[in-house]
């Protein structure tokens, strides 16, 4: 398929967040995982190590850990925006789930699809971006008060 | 500029500003320019033709606009009814006397593109025939534009010593 074809939308956030505070859009998370299958040996360490930390570190999200009989351990990730995202962490590491982990804390919850222009820099502006004051001269007051005074 | 956050300055680049401009002794050809191109958002160095950056204008004393030449009475204003004989024309003169505001916003909506975002951008442009502002359009004002022309004075403004130092051929 063609990259026109493809859903795409514009870079942004759920409701400016961060412009005044930020708020974390990661909901709920559940850590599915088998007590004794050897797939799920990662998790189990990750369990014993960092999983306590990671959910004082977080207090806005609610961690569930729930063992089951299952062969493929896995993150169910649910967001503020009702999106839901598994993933699958067969035979990971306890530090490559935490990493996992912190990376589904900090996305938005929108759907990873194609940008729209995707323009970027990697030196931006030492000035600041152009807004409507930029090299215009001061003027204090609101504009024409002598005329209104006047009459 | 620190007194913006830099996420919030994202948003001041995105901002409408209000322009004010003065119409009195001014050719409305040249109001008009300089309405087109703050009303599409010329001006400004983010400008994209899809982006929807224009910004308000105010236009005062519209009452007072000057016409260069005889086109108060030569330009003439032409509509059609749509019914059979209603072909209307009249002189810049009439049309002014029948609606002050008319002549600036016709001049300003012909040097638009004609596209589909032109009536969008004629809601921005705020036409006043004097000085008086309401209060909410005075808030917002910006700044104020200078004029294209330097209004003449009459003879009754000028003070008794630039009279007596004009040069006179004769003596009358």
């Amino acid at each position: 398929m063609t990259a026109r074809g493809t859903p795409s939308r514009f870079l942004r956030s759920v409701l400016q967040n961060g412009v005044g505070r930020y708020v974390c859009q990661l909901k709920r998370i559940s850590i599915i995982f088998s007590k004794n299958a050897q797939s799920s040996l990662g998790v189990r360490e990750f369990i014993e190590e960092g999983v306590v930390d990671y959910a004082r570190k977080n207090p806005g999200t609610v961690v569930y850990v729930s063992p089951q009989t299952c062969r493929i351990p896995k993150i169910v990730a649910e967001y503020l925006n009702g999106n839901v995202r598994e993933e699958i962490i067969t035979s990971k590491t306890s530090p490559q789930i935490s990493e996992l982990l912190t990376k589904l804390t900090n996305q938005s919850g929108l759907e990873n699809i194609r940008i729209r222009k995707p323009f970027h820099t990697d030196s931006p502006s030492i000035q600041g971006q152009w807004h409507p004051f930029t090299n215009r001269p001061l003027s204090v007051g609101p504009i024409r008060p002598q005329k209104q005074e006047a009459e | 500029m620190s007194s913006f956050s830099r996420s919030a300055q994202q948003w001041a680049t995105f901002a409408r500003s209000w322009f004010l401009i003065d119409a009195r002794m001014q050719p409305p050809g040249k109001i008009a320019s300089m309405c087109s191109v703050r009303l599409q958002g010329k001006h400004k160095p983010i400008y994209h033709a899809l982006s929807d950056c224009g910004d308000h204008v105010v236009v005062i004393n519209s009452k007072q606009i000057a016409f260069s030449g005889n086109k108060w009475e030569q330009k003439v204003y032409s509509s059609h009814t749509g019914y059979p004989g209603g072909f209307k024309q009249v002189t810049a003169a009439q049309l002014h006397h029948k609606d002050p505001k008319a002549i600036v916003r016709l001049a300003v909506y012909g040097m638009l593109p004609k596209n589909l975002h032109r009536r969008t951008m004629m809601q921005r442009l705020h036409i006043f025939p004097d000085d008086e502002l309401p209060e909410d359009i005075r808030a917002n004002l910006t700044e104020e534009l200078p004029q294209p022309r330097e209004v003449p004075r009459k003879l009754s403004e000028y003070t008794q010593e630039e009279i007596d130092a004009f040069p006179w051929l004769w003596t009358p």
